[in-house]
């Protein structure tokens, strides 16, 4: 087996020939759509066609390892008994290309609350299944903040494989895990190794100037629960969940029985956004997050304080999708901003 | 592909009516080999649910002293209660856990106990007073103070009148003021009233309490008054779950996942807690 950091020379057309030949081997390839909405699976391999210059797709990879609808069991009813039945198993051999690494981060972020205790077997197996091409990005704009966060258009975090795009259309491939050699051992033939690290290119992309320190935002939140500052942060937030859905590692859901017939239906487990209303409402009408100021301030308390603290990882990896899609313009980055303001005026009056 | 979400299948051999809205359901495993395998502690709860209805979170109203059967009991509020309601003797229903953490029984040994209750909140305590009544040689005194809006909103009134005869225990049951009948022989006042009038002492006792929040708030300082230290009052919450195994996001308050870190919190690690529940 090739041992992760080695590197392959990938001539341009290769990397369509490979995707050809991994669909015809039975394996679903995936990649950003067209249309920029998302990840679609490809009948054909010469589509695959990474190209970061181009805004990340509206929703997320997180779709592939934690869908937005998967049923948890099926069920058969008759008049004294019901059988419940495991649902369909996930597909092998998924094979994603060009992902961002910003994108590609999720599935370990995610495995850390899927995987505490007790094992979401759903997501684990559809993660370990998974094959991760990421792909150095070179698009950022002004909802970018990779760099905040702990990552870079070139950071391999929660890739197998790594791509980096060169000038005359081919591609340096690295491989990152165990998995991702074992994976592309077969098809190695036709790459040559190469010791070129493509360090010009990933400096050529060094991705949005660093906006906040998350450290200082996590010792903020919890000692700050009423801060006057929060009201003023969301006041225009419509509560419509986009920013959930479109997010890579928010991972929130909502069990829900789908029946078809009196005999026939299944559990579905779907995602569900902190940002709606009767998220947390209680059957006797009380709920604790009454106010979408409460609701915002679970938000940005969740990925910033609450999810590092438990899990050791900031629940956010900068993509920028919430603020790009949010329908009044809240920018995450800049409520962070905010925050850390706020926190340096504080502690910088404490010392006077 | 089997998974943490999939239920196990349970045959409802009794349905107990404790009042207008609220019911007791008296619970086996279809399995013998699951029912042998299950164990649970006082305070824990599970997910219950009606096939093509959904979930619903109540905590294990038995006490696990007496495994032959697992009880719950819920109040009607909406779709999956409801549906619960309609089900008869002998239909199936699902199942999932036990989850979260429980009450510190060992700790709570060769101490005096009160129990104090309101409305459906006797659910929960309900279970660790059996589980104490049954080892109540490894217990001092023993005094169960409960409380509902009327007569007719006391849950468990068989069970009421079994504690009230023993003779090792101290039981006080109320109704919140207009809500007594004519031939009602016990206390009329709120709970926090009657736990005052009690005349309780902190020292080596513990206090578990559950109830509407209301209660609680004021039943609290009541306690502290009567020299309890906050760790020795012990309640449970129920904050909105789904997953219960502190995944689905929901019932955290700051970084405090109900689900896992409680649903049993001692009265001082409330007040460490940001005021969301």
């Amino acid at each position: 087996m090739t041992p992760p950091g080695k590197r392959y020379r990938i001539g341009p057309g290769q990397l369509a020939a490979f995707a050809s030949a991994l669909i015809a081997d039975g394996y679903v390839v995936i990649a950003e759509s067209p249309d920029g909405k998302g990840f679609t699976a490809l009948k054909d391999g010469s589509a695959v066609a990474p190209d970061t210059e181009r805004p990340p797709t509206a929703l997320s990879m997180k779709d592939i390892v934690f869908p937005r609808a998967e049923p948890v069991f099926l069920y058969r009813k008759t008049l004294d008994d019901v059988q419940v039945i495991d649902p369909p198993s996930p597909p092998r051999g998924v094979v994603t290309f060009g992902v961002r690494p910003c994108d590609a981060a999720s599935i370990q972020t995610l495995s850390k609350v899927f995987d505490w205790d007790y094992h979401d077997e759903l997501f684990d197996t559809r993660a370990e299944r998974t094959i991760v091409i990421g792909t150095l990005c070179r698009f950022t704009d002004d909802r970018c903040f990779c760099t905040s966060v702990g990552l870079s258009p070139s950071s391999t975090k929660g890739s197998d494989l790594f791509l980096l795009p060169l000038d005359d259309g081919g591609w340096i491939l690295q491989i990152v895990t165990d998995k991702g050699s074992r994976f592309v051992a077969r098809c190695l033939s036709a790459f040559s190794e190469t010791d070129e690290t493509g360090e010009d290119l990933v400096k050529r992309y060094p991705g949005p100037a660093v906006r906040f320190d998350p450290d200082r935002i996590r010792s903020w939140i919890p000692a700050n629960f009423d801060h006057p500052l929060w009201p003023s942060l969301a006041e225009t937030c419509l509560g419509c969940g986009q920013c959930a859905f479109a997010c890579p590692v928010c991972h929130c859901f909502d069990l829900i029985d789908e029946a078809d017939s009196f005999q026939h239906g299944r559990r579905m487990k779907i995602w569900d956004a902190c940002q709606f209303p009767l998220f947390t409402k209680h059957a006797s009408g009380h709920n604790p997050r009454d106010t979408q100021v409460k609701r915002y301030r679970q938000r940005v308390s969740h990925k910033f304080f609450i999810y590092p603290e438990r899990f050791g990882e900031i629940l956010c990896t900068g993509c920028g999708r919430c603020s790009r899609g949010c329908g009044v313009g809240i920018d995450i980055a800049e409520i962070v901003e905010q925050i850390e303001k706020t926190a340096v005026a504080e502690s910088v009056a404490r010392e006077r | 592909m089997p998974n943490l979400y999939t239920p196990h299948a349970m045959v409802i051999r009794e349905i107990i009516p404790e009042t207008p809205d609220t019911t007791t359901f008296r619970l086996q495993f279809k399995d013998a080999e699951v029912a042998r395998a299950f164990t649970f502690r006082a305070g824990q709860f599970a997910e219950y649910s009606v096939f093509g209805e959904g979930e619903c979170t109540f905590c294990i109203a038995s006490s696990p002293t007496r495994m032959e059967y697992i009880e719950c009991s819920f109040k009607q509020y909406g779709r999956v209660t409801t549906a619960l309601r309609r089900l008869n003797v002998g239909d199936i229903i699902g199942l999932r856990g036990p989850y979260g953490n429980f009450f510190p029984l060992e700790e709570m040994e060769g101490k005096n106990i009160v129990f104090i209750a309101g409305g459906i909140g006797l659910a929960p305590v309900r279970c660790v007073i059996w589980n104490v009544l049954d080892l109540r040689d490894r217990f001092k005194e023993i005094t169960i103070i409960y409380g509902a809006r009327s007569v007719d909103d006391l849950v468990y009134k068989r069970e009421l009148k079994e504690w009230a005869d023993r003779p090792d225990v101290k039981t006080i049951v109320t109704v919140d003021p207009g809500g007594e009948t004519a031939d009602w022989k016990g206390e009329i006042g709120f709970v926090p009233t009657i736990v005052e009038k009690a005349g309780l002492r902190g020292t080596d006792t513990v206090a578990i309490v559950c109830g509407p929040p209301i209660m609680i708030k004021y039943t609290m300082p009541v306690l502290t008054a009567q020299g309890f230290a906050d760790k020795d009052i012990i309640t449970t919450l129920e904050n909105r779950m789904k997953c219960g195994v502190g995944k689905c996001g929901r019932c955290n308050i700051g970084s405090v996942y109900v689900c896992k870190d409680g649903p049993v919190f001692t009265y001082a690690q409330l007040k460490e807690l940001p005021d969301e529940f």
